[in-house]
């Protein structure tokens, strides 16, 4: 009872960390990650832009990176593939 | 009517509404699956669309809609009365409010996570999706204008507020250097910066603009429209961390900190309405309806947050069952947001004729000594609180601007670098959004140009509105709680648009109005015939994709047959 008191506690402190963490600093945390992203993106095009038929760099250095690479491909090609639109700017 | 009793009664709407129907809605109409698997899910990028919890994405939902809309708005109504706004305010979001906000974000989440570009491109017609980027980017301009007024207002009518502003950018600026740069512990940098902020505040009590530079430039519109400019043109070509997100993230402890304390003094005070229920029909700027529905905007209905709902929120909701309280819900508390800003401007003055010379000057000065009086009851001095007030006010306001600024380059480089390769160039884009902005503000007498923006905003809702209930009824779902919704708002807000649009030329036209104010009016004029126009050509398109979805579900019946 005491214990399910605690957690009830526990979850209302949380709620409103996590509500002033929403109201204060995640759209600030959303933009950090898309300049990196954007940033991210460029390098993989310029480094294994053959996967989408933009041959850049020489195949040898594509190689060499493809092992740190391998982990973002399948979000690196989600991103570049969807459709874009204008009103995405503004949220 | 005591002021406490608008609270309760805006609680009891807030709760019967989202128990009684919008919860109805979710669960019959819309038939929320809670196993379905939602974009931020599907799609994840840890980026855009990344699922995240209900309780963060309520607090961003509201920081993104709850800017100067909300709150100016149902100041400016009083001209009417207090009791037409409140009815609206209450009536507006249980019927139409809600709807949109909550429906824009499933819909979008039951469409991938498109946004509204790409909604109007799918639903209704390809042409669609081009006219309602034209219609925002005019939509945008308009709250440009009528956003940069009231800060224009606030900072000449009250003279606290710029020093105030300063030290807020300040304090922005350095709090961006001390997370990005120095990584600095977060709740010491959130200290450091928001005390700096209080102490502007206080410093801007003492040490007003007139005494510092003197009353000619205090007084100068030029000045203080070149400055809220030049802070946009700052945060869309500066980097996004270094200039708008950390001034944006110091500024949100200071207005939501202003708000909740200002509830509190509401409850101790509990004053009473002293200005009048209901004035007349018509006044200055124009008939109860249409235009009053259009001068409340946010906190009834507003375009602007199908934009976030879509866009920004449905990519990041991690079950179906959240779209509600996230989308629906949030919008209840803007509600409870615009009755108390109706409560501030509505007990504040104790006969109309000083409510009517308050709002001359424009309705910042109004919430601030509002702000003013019910910090008081916490104990705050009186200056200090006026000043705690305007610059709540100017940054409510501001930061809406900077971001429509940056759409607005982000735009002009997309839709007319085809033209010319220097439109893509950032700082052509800004300075031609800028120019416009100053342009507004100084040629539009705020009142008509508050009501084109909130008449854009309203229309964008309807268009909102419309895509939702062609969606319903592509899906074979009952679309009269959406249609009827859609049909009011778009003829109010067209007639809205037609009525103030036809006012402003034809006083250029009789020659009443001459030299910047005729540019203005004209210009001003123009846009608002511009956006009827987008309005009608994508309801002609609308209906003809309702046509297409009856005419499917008819075949389909008839096959089942």
């Amino acid at each position: 009872m005491g214990e399910e008191k605690g957690k009830k506690g526990g979850g209302f402190l949380k709620a409103v960390k996590e509500f002033v963490y929403g109201i204060a600093a995640h759209d600030s945390a959303r933009f950090a990650l898309k300049t990196r992203a954007s940033m991210e993106h460029l390098f993989i095009l310029i480094t294994m832009g053959d996967m989408l038929g933009v041959p850049i760099l020489p195949p040898y250095y594509s190689l060499r990176l493809l092992p740190y690479v391998v982990p973002q491909i399948s979000t690196w090609k989600r991103r570049m593939l969807k459709e874009k639109d204008l009103t995405d700017a503004l949220a | 009517m005591n002021s406490v009793v608008v609270l309760v009664l805006g609680l009891l709407v807030a709760y019967f509404g989202y128990r009684l129907y919008a919860l109805r809605i979710d669960r019959r109409v819309i038939q929320s699956d809670p196993k379905r698997a939602t974009p931020a899910k599907m799609y994840m990028d840890g980026v855009e669309f990344m699922p995240t919890s209900r309780n963060i994405l309520f607090g961003y939902q509201f920081k993104s809609i709850a800017g100067a809309g909300p709150i100016l708005g149902p100041i400016i109504a009083l001209q009417w009365g207090w009791l037409p706004a409140l009815v609206w305010i209450l009536l507006g979001t249980l019927f139409i409010g809600w709807v949109q906000d909550y429906a824009s974000a499933m819909v979008a989440m039951r469409k991938e996570g498109a946004s509204m570009g790409g909604l109007s491109h799918k639903l209704i017609s390809p042409r669609a999706r081009l006219i309602l980027l034209a219609f925002i980017y005019f939509y945008l301009l308009l709250i440009a204008g009528a956003f940069g007024n009231v800060v224009v207002s606030t900072a000449i009518g009250l003279k606290g507020s710029p020093m105030a502003w300063l030290f807020l950018t300040a304090a922005g600026l350095l709090a961006g250097q001390m997370i990005y740069r120095w990584r600095t512990d977060i709740i010491l940098t959130t200290v450091v910066t928001v005390v700096l902020a209080l102490i502007g505040i206080w410093v801007g009590s003492v040490a007003p603009s007139d005494k510092i530079i003197g009353p000619d430039l205090a007084n100068s519109r030029w000045l203080w429209a070149i400055a809220a400019f030049v802070f946009c043109y700052f945060a869309a070509v500066l980097p996004i961390w270094r200039f708008a997100l950390p001034i944006n993230y110091v500024a949100a402890y200071i207005v939501f900190l202003g708000l909740f304390f200002g509830l509190i003094g509401v409850v101790i005070l509990h004053p009473s309405f002293t200005l009048p229920a209901y004035s007349s029909f018509t006044i200055k700027i124009g008939p109860i309806w249409p235009i009053m529905f259009v001068t409340v905007a946010c906190g009834a209905i507003s375009g602007w947050h199908s934009l976030v709902s879509s866009s920004g929120t449905a990519r990041q909701l991690e079950n179906e069952r959240d779209a509600l309280p996230v989308g629906g819900g949030v919008m209840f508390v803007e509600m409870m947001l615009a009755i108390f800003a109706l409560i501030i401007a509505g007990t504040l003055y104790a006969a109309p004729s000083e409510y009517a010379e308050a709002i001359a000057k424009g309705p910042g000065g109004v919430f601030a000594a509002g702000v003013a009086k019910f910090l008081g009851a916490i104990g705050l001095p009186t200056d200090v609180g006026r000043s705690y007030g305007s610059v709540m006010m100017i940054f409510l306001a501001i930061t809406i601007m900077q971001l429509v600024v940056r759409f607005m380059r982000i735009a002009t480089s997309e839709l007319l670098s085809d033209i010319s390769p220097v439109f893509r160039n950032p700082h052509v884009g800004t300075f031609i959004a800028s120019l416009l902005g100053i342009f507004l503000v100084m040629t539009g007498w705020w009142q008509y140009l508050w009501i084109l923006f909130g008449g854009a905003n309203q229309l964008m809702a309807s268009l909102a509105l419309m895509i939702i209930t062609a969606w319903l009824m592509s899906e074979g779902k009952p679309a009269t709680w959406s249609l009827l919704p859609t049909i009011f708002m778009f003829v109010t807000t067209v007639a809205a648009l037609l009525y103030t649009s036809y006012n402003l030329l034809d006083k250029v036209l009789k020659g009443a109005v001459k030299g910047e104010a005729a540019a203005g009016n004209t210009v001003i004029g123009v846009i608002g015939f511009f956006l009827v126009v987008a309005a009608l050509v994508l309801a002609y398109e609308g209906l003809k994709a309702f046509g297409r979805y009856r005419a499917l579900r008819v075949a389909e019946a008839s096959a089942r047959a």
